[in-house]
């Protein structure tokens, strides 16, 4: 599953590749970074959350774990935050890469290391929401359509903080106000959604 | 307490009862509220004509282009779409916390009854929800001069209403009942922590276009306080109308299918 992440993120910088070739040296690619990065995220991840369910339905592997004498929420817990790690290995790929292809000839602020955070946070959020209704569509039928029709409104305002955090952080700007909010709003979402699929997720694994 | 339609095993099947609350005193309430909603409505749409003082646009400083269209000082007739936008969606959002309550309710029972409720203010839901964005829409377009713009109302408001219509997708694409209730229910909660922030955003930020209009110093004068407050009414008793119809029809179908099993056993 790593190897089909990271080579389907590469597969999405090469097509940013031909979607930016035409856009001449005025172009001003630091303000899209942010965006652009987290774009890559977001479809990454649904490929990663697809599957990763479809691994624990081959051989009966799901009735398996939920015979374990635990509280479901442990499986949650476990199946997040293996997606958690999944996702950050791929990023650690990605992210060297992406700036290989796109930035090398930008100089990106000297505060750019702090898109880390954002990108710890996401990444949580993106996890915690995506084992959730990946449990839920995995037994439905077009599981990869319905996955991605749920999931990226869900993901939405996460996306949207993490973009502006990130994009402030790399290409300049008010580091103190924007910063600081945009990660707030996510750290604050992520409570929200991670905490109310814990909850929930008894009810979903056991339908 | 009501007769149930109880889940038992893979299948749904329904108790033997024939007490399905239909017919009971909401039910009786539910053509007078949805006429007594139509009146409203229809009289908040004279008023707003009538009786509300027409608005100046405020934005527009000496001449601007608006719509192709020179304008300067302009009388915005096009705000009267505001006595309409608002309340369809405060009301979609009414609609939707029914959705959320309903959704509690079965994940604590696992009575069918509820699913099919919460199924039927989620319907009503999209219709109010579609209806806010279509007179939203509007609104940017004739006010704004722009078809859309990714402000916060909006957007959050564009992602409950793609949710809203994932809620159906999902729906379709499971078909044990028992399953395709309890990941309704859960995504339908998922979902609603939309709706307070859609409602709050224009508190928690205020650089926002939408102005807050619920609070006790809102700037309305009277005379545009009463058409708005009766449209809001109006759909309100729409809302329930439409709701209790709507359950009464599914209620009876449920009933008919009952009476087929009894027939064929």
């Amino acid at each position: 599953m790593l190897s089909s992440m990271a080579i389907y993120a590469f597969l999405v910088l090469v097509v940013y590749g031909a979607a930016l070739s035409q856009t001449g040296s005025q172009f001003d690619i630091l303000q899209m970074s942010g965006g652009m990065l987290w774009a890559l995220i977001v479809f990454t991840s649904l490929l990663g959350l697809n599957r990763s369910f479809s691994y624990e339905k081959e051989d009966g592997c799901l009735e398996g774990i939920l015979l374990v004498p635990l509280d479901r929420s442990v499986v949650f817990l476990a199946k997040a935050t293996s997606n958690f790690l999944f996702l950050l290995a791929v990023e650690i790929v990605v992210l060297p890469l992406y700036y290989f292809f796109f930035l090398t000839t930008t100089t990106p602020q000297p505060t750019w290391p702090l898109m880390l955070i954002p990108m710890l946070v996401g990444t949580i959020g993106i996890a915690g929401i995506g084992t959730l209704l990946s449990t839920i569509t995995t037994s439905t039928r077009g599981k990869d359509v319905l996955l991605a029709v749920l999931f990226i409104p869900l993901v939405f305002p996460l996306l949207y903080a993490c973009v502006s955090a990130t994009t402030v952080v790399v290409a300049g700007g008010d580091i103190e106000g924007i910063f600081r909010n945009s990660v707030l709003l996510a750290v604050g979402y992520d409570l929200v959604m991670v905490l109310l699929s814990w909850v929930l997720y008894d009810y979903a694994v056991s339908a | 307490m009501h007769g149930r339609i109880k889940i038992e095993g893979k299948g749904m099947t329904v108790a033997k009862t024939n007490k399905h609350p239909i017919g009971g005193l909401s039910d009786k309430l539910a053509q007078p509220a949805l006429l007594l909603g139509a009146l409203l409505t229809a009289l908040a749409f004279v008023l707003a004509f009538t009786v509300a003082s027409p608005v100046v646009g405020a934005k527009v400083n000496g001449v601007e282009l608006i719509g192709n269209e020179m304008i300067g000082n302009q009388i915005l007739l096009s705000q009267k779409i505001f006595y309409f936008h608002m309340p369809v969606a405060v009301v979609s959002m009414v609609a939707l916390t029914g959705t959320a309550f309903f959704a509690i309710r079965f994940l604590m029972t696992r009575d069918a009854l509820y699913d099919l409720k919460a199924k039927i203010c989620t319907e009503i839901g999209l219709v109010f929800v579609i209806c806010t964005m279509i007179s939203g829409d509007l609104w940017t377009r004739f006010e704004w001069g722009v078809w859309w713009v990714w402000e916060p109302r909006l957007t959050t408001y564009l992602i409950l209403t793609l949710m809203v219509i994932a809620y159906f997708i999902l729906r379709a694409a499971v078909d044990e009942p028992e399953r395709r209730a309890t990941y309704a229910s859960v995504f339908s909660l998922i979902m609603y922590v939309d709706v307070p922030i859609s409602f709050f955003i224009t508190r928690l930020i205020p650089s926002s276009v939408h102005p807050v209009i619920m609070r006790s110093d809102s700037g309305m004068s009277p005379d545009m306080l009463a058409p708005l407050m009766c449209a809001l009414f109006g759909f309100c008793l729409i809302v329930f109308g439409l709701y209790r119809f709507r359950a009464r029809t599914e209620l009876i179908a449920v009933r008919v299918e009952a009476a087929k099993d009894t027939l064929d056993e």
